[in-house]
């Protein structure tokens, strides 16, 4: 089947190189009003300037992707989502509920382990020797993507079985940060943007080796809101990478 | 109790029954000083004690952590003299539970002791009963039916708390997850039928206890 796979690889570099935002348009559900985004916790630094770069209005809701995703699929009136995973996306993709052709990674991001300052100086690998006492926060797996990146990475060091017990989890990674902060774990894994103006935590480790779980910022529009897909689009063109760059997120 | 699934069921009911344990002798004293006492505080008093049913969840369980948290001024006492650390504890959810069902016990109890005629508690004074003989043997037998209206209600109320929990005691599967925070976890990661059935559960002890608490007061002003 060479040629058919030949065929389909061709599809899948069309849909690739689509871009973002160029989806059917089938007329928009709200012409004048200013788009809504819902947006990973994780975005919520870069936002506020990616919003004032495209220089219209923009409403944002901020949550655990896992949230937000079960939000459109309530029927939330959202335009466009920016998940920290493919996977919501995807899910809300193959529900019909996001137009596929839209959809398009924006950035890459970097799990990291931190602690407080008087947090033991662990690594990833060295992880298990957390105190017992101690806990690793890490978000809800299921709903917040930065929690499921870090069990992948604990289930790829072997690691997860012995500090399961261990774990607090939280609702999306600004819960986790926050418990880094104020000290009441001794480490957390959250996203190196995460960091961005953040003094009060210390980075024990960053999730670098080879085959480490890579987060992703994905997007895609959910409604035919052509300011929806505006924003989309310079979110994933170079003028928005620039600005997420200077948060700390990687090129897509 | 090894059983993931029942182990939500059983950690909300102990940690309801432990936090009445604990709210009830003060909530009781409370709601007795509050409907016999008039002291110069006492609006005040009363407002504070109310604090809890009006303040939202999330406002309670973050004075509980600034107060209570590893850097709060006493989570770092009790960590550095006794070793205790109640942040992502069940200890911490019995906390926020019992806080919760305060208000609700003295706003349900008070105005059942208000009811009770004073002049029976003078009598019992003069004839030389302690305040807790006295309110064993003459205002509990008269306003039984709205204590334990109150008592069901602060169950309920510990029961379902969510918000003021999952800030304080975090969600710590096996340890700390209990009903409520088990439904929103579940929600979240798209497991409806997981969610369901402590909805489920939560919703039939809500219902019983509304039923018993709205008898035991129908009861209370028939009489």
């Amino acid at each position: 089947m060479p040629t058919s796979l030949r065929w389909l690889s061709a599809g899948v570099l069309v849909i690739l190189l689509g871009g973002c935002g160029r989806g059917a348009e089938q007329g928009p559900a709200t012409p004048n009003a200013p788009p809504t985004v819902a947006a990973a916790a994780s975005m919520r630094s870069a936002m506020p300037s990616l919003i004032e770069a495209f220089g219209q209005p923009v409403t944002v809701t901020y949550g655990g992707s896992g949230t937000l995703m079960r939000q459109v699929e309530g029927g939330a009136p959202i335009d466009v989502v920016l998940f920290a995973a493919a996977s919501p996306v995807d899910d809300l993709v193959a529900m019909g509920l996001a137009d596929g052709a839209t959809r398009c990674k924006v950035a890459s991001n970097e799990l990291v382990l931190i602690g407080s300052q008087d947090s033991p100086a662990l690594t990833w690998q060295t992880l298990t020797e957390l105190p017992v006492t101690e806990r690793l926060a890490i978000g809800e797996p299921a709903a917040v993507p930065a929690g499921a990146y870090a069990k992948d990475a604990l289930m790829q060091l072997g690691s997860w079985a012995a500090l399961q017990d261990r774990v607090v989890y939280a609702g999306d990674v600004a819960a986790v940060l926050a418990y880094a902060r104020r000290g009441e774990v001794a480490a957390a894994a959250v996203y190196s943007t995460d960091l961005h103006g953040v003094e009060d935590v210390r980075v024990l480790d960053r999730a670098r080796w080879e085959g480490a779980p890579t987060p992703e910022v994905v997007g895609a529009a959910v409604t035919p809101s052509p300011s929806g897909r505006a924003f989309l689009e310079f979110v994933a063109a170079p003028a928005g990478a620039s600005i997420l760059a200077r948060y700390g997120f990687g090129p897509k | 109790m090894d059983d993931p699934s029942t182990f939500p069921i059983v950690l909300s009911l102990q940690i309801a029954a432990l936090s009445l344990l604990i709210v009830a002798p003060p909530a009781l004293v409370i709601a007795w000083v509050q409907a016999r006492r008039r002291y110069r505080l006492r609006s005040v008093v009363d407002a504070i004690i109310l604090l809890p049913l009006v303040l939202p969840p999330s406002v309670v369980g973050f004075f509980l952590i600034v107060l209570l948290g590893r850097k709060g001024p006493v989570g770092e006492v009790l960590e550095s003299l006794f070793g205790v650390r109640l942040v992502f504890t069940p200890a911490a959810a019995v906390i926020a539970s019992s806080l919760v069902a305060l208000p609700l016990i003295v706003k349900t109890v008070q105005p059942a002791i208000e009811a009770v005629p004073i002049e029976l508690e003078h009598v019992g004074r003069s004839l030389g009963l302690s305040p807790l003989a006295l309110f064993r043997r003459v205002t509990l037998p008269a306003a039984w039916r709205g204590i334990v209206a109150g008592l069901v209600l602060g169950f309920a109320r510990a029961l379902g708390e969510f918000g003021a929990t999952l800030m304080f005691a975090g969600n710590i599967p096996g340890k700390t997850n209990t009903m409520p925070l088990e439904i929103f976890a579940a929600y979240q990661a798209g497991d409806d039928a997981r969610a369901m059935l402590y909805v489920v559960v939560l919703t039939a002890i809500s219902v019983a206890v509304v039923f018993a608490a709205s008898r035991l007061n129908v009861r209370l002003e028939g009489r």
